[in-house]
């Protein structure tokens, strides 16, 4: 864009300057590009000194009241006053425009700039200054606490299995579904802690709901001990009802599949094995999210592992690890720059998309495969209801691939298809056992 | 209408301002800011996030601020003049998370959905975080109709 045209963008043309009194002043006026010089038109009666600055702004104002469309641009230069005219030289200029650059990005680009304002009003005030989130909407913020529909998918599937096999105990589901989810918040504020401390995060000046972290460590929500807490205090729980059932179900087994989960979650992100760092974050939340849960909730009920829940495991574990793969194109640029080298930031464009495709024909193909060789029951074909949805979630993410705003109705949908797969593949063993327990009768 | 009133009614319905400010090396720097004023305390009043606290350092050092209101498009009322306003500024800092929160109804007037947003701070929770800055008035300059070209009239505190 010309420069001419660029300052067409701007509605309003501010000159400022430092006055005799020691107040700022300034004029409204307009400005022409004209033979390579910025003229600016000055009131007769002001006379600016050599050092001033223009602020060109702009707002929309909507008829319902408020505005839109905000950009400024400031120019800090010298002024050679010829008349009523200044001929301007600017040196430094800096500025925002909402249509180039997303509010939300523009506010994450000055995350630095709070935190070391925070510091020095601390330091001032002589008592820390920390921003604040009310308790519930920070832990919800901390835990990451939507996603843990990733984890009440392969519990139900687990079950589900279980249940389809003849055995069902609403107790031991309820203890595997809180023991599990405990486990999984405990993973995502894990995964933050050290995705903070090894600046994945902090690089990251795009996140969106569903990337980027809880950034609560970033902000200075929590500080590290507070979330260490935390993480401890949920893998606590969460352990300690895993030992339980160990103890009440079957001890080598319950154990062995926990300590697998549990050990997975912490060495996903942190040092010395850093899984996602090595591209092999991916596959240790498929093995995690699919065969470890599904098969550990499956044991807890039925005290044998089968091979129908091992078969089942394998949808869902495609089905998480997709939302992760998926997740990870936004943060692509920032992983690959903090080192985090993501299966994602290894692939191309094109192949990461293939490998998105293959994956869910896969799931799918599986869930077909597992009816087809009587592993599973016709009722879970229903889980192929979501098929259409998958198609057009492919064709968003391929659209909007690599612009984390534009992408967040995508990412959304990506998981709504995971979720939602998981959960009618589940519905379809316990409606098959409920046909037979009613058949039964 | 002398020229206090009408600086108020400005102020009262402006939807953008640009505040200048001084910063240690004797520069002025303009930001475009939604400027709040409140009738009966006589102050204008602006709230800047900690994400964009470099001016609210400035202002400590040096309190003496500018702040210009012009653009007909921004000012909502019946008759236009721009108006500059020198004053001095305070800052209120010591409660970041709530202590502008008695601004949001002069807010509202500007912008009818603020609370709106204010409801889904968790999605931004620095920029929620907000110092006050109070400007005492301390010399008007109105141009009516805008005017540039003449001299402006004058009221001083």
């Amino acid at each position: 864009m010309s420069i001419a045209a660029e300052i067409e963008k701007y509605s309003d043309v501010v000159v400022s300057y430092l006055d005799r009194d020691g107040y700022p002043i300034s004029f409204s006026t307009t400005m022409r590009y004209s033979e390579g010089k910025l003229i600016i038109e000055k009131p007769p009666y002001l006379n600016p000194p050599k050092k001033i600055t223009v602020l060109l702004n702009h707002i929309t104002p909507l008829p319902t009241g408020g505005y839109t469309d905000r950009r400024y641009l400031m120019m800090k230069g010298e002024a050679l006053t010829e008349g009523n005219t200044i001929i301007f030289k600017p040196f430094k200029q800096y500025g925002w425009d909402e249509k180039t650059k997303p509010f939300f990005q523009y506010c994450e680009e000055r995350v630095p700039q709070a935190k070391s304002y925070v510091t020095r009003l601390s330091k001032a005030l002589g008592r820390q200054v920390k921003p604040r989130l009310p308790t519930l909407q920070l832990l919800f913020r901390a835990t990451r606490f939507p996603f843990l529909t990733a984890t009440a998918a392969p519990v139900l599937i687990g079950v589900g299995t279980a249940a389809y096999l003849g055995y069902f105990d609403p107790l031991l589901f309820i203890l595997t579904l809180v023991g599990a989810s405990l486990i999984h918040l405990a993973l995502n504020m894990t995964n933050d802690y050290y995705d903070t401390k090894l600046g994945a995060d902090p690089a990251n000046i795009t996140p969106t709901p569903f990337s980027g972290g809880s950034r609560i460590l970033h902000y200075g929500l929590m500080t590290p001990k507070q979330l260490l807490s935390l993480i401890v205090l949920f893998y606590g729980v969460g352990i300690a009802i895993g030992l339980y059932l160990a103890f009440l179900r079957g001890l080598i087994p319950i154990l062995a599949v926990m300590t697998t989960g549990v050990l997975i979650s912490i060495f996903y992100t942190a040092p010395p094995l850093k899984l996602a760092y090595r591209g092999l974050g991916e596959l240790a939340v498929g093995i995690g999210f699919g065969p470890i849960i599904v098969l550990g909730s499956h044991y807890v009920q039925t005290q044998f592992f089968s091979l129908e829940a091992l078969v089942a495991s394998i949808p869902i574990g495609i089905l998480i690890m997709l939302i992760l793969y998926v997740n990870e194109i936004p943060d692509a640029p920032y992983d690959k720059a903090a080192g985090k080298l993501t299966l994602v930031t290894r692939l191309s464009r094109e192949n990461v998309l293939k490998g998105y495709k293959l994956s869910l024909a896969a799931t799918y193909a599986v869930i077909v495969a597992a009816v087809a060789l009587r592993l599973a029951p016709p009722t879970t074909l229903i889980a192929l209801a979501t098929i259409p949805k998958a198609i057009s979630t492919v064709r968003n993410v391929a659209q909007t691939y690599g612009n984390p705003y534009l992408m967040i109705p995508a990412l959304a949908s990506n998981i709504n298809v995971a979720t939602l797969t998981g959960l009618l593949h589940a519905a379809g063993f316990f409606l098959w056992a409920l046909i037979s327990f009613t058949i039964n009768l | 209408m002398n020229v206090f009133e009408e600086a108020e009614e400005i102020m009262e319905n402006a939807l953008v301002s640009s505040l200048s400010v001084v910063t240690p090396s004797g520069e002025v720097l303009t930001n475009p800011m939604l400027p709040l004023y409140s009738r009966e305390r006589k102050k204008l009043y602006m709230t800047s996030s900690i994400l964009f606290s470099k001016k609210i350092n400035y202002i400590k050092q040096n309190p003496r601020v500018g702040v210009l209101f012009s653009g007909r498009p921004f000012i909502k009322t019946p008759r236009y003049s721009a108006l500059h306003v020198k004053g001095d500024a305070k800052i209120y800092e010591e409660n970041l998370h709530s202590g502008w929160e008695w601004l949001v109804d002069l807010w509202r007037a500007k912008e009818p959905y603020i609370e709106a947003f204010i409801k889904q701070r968790v999605a931004l929770p620095l920029f929620w975080e907000r110092a006050v800055i109070e400007i005492e008035p301390r010399e008007l300059l109105l141009w009516p109709g805008g005017d540039f070209s003449r001299e402006p009239l004058r009221w001083r505190a």
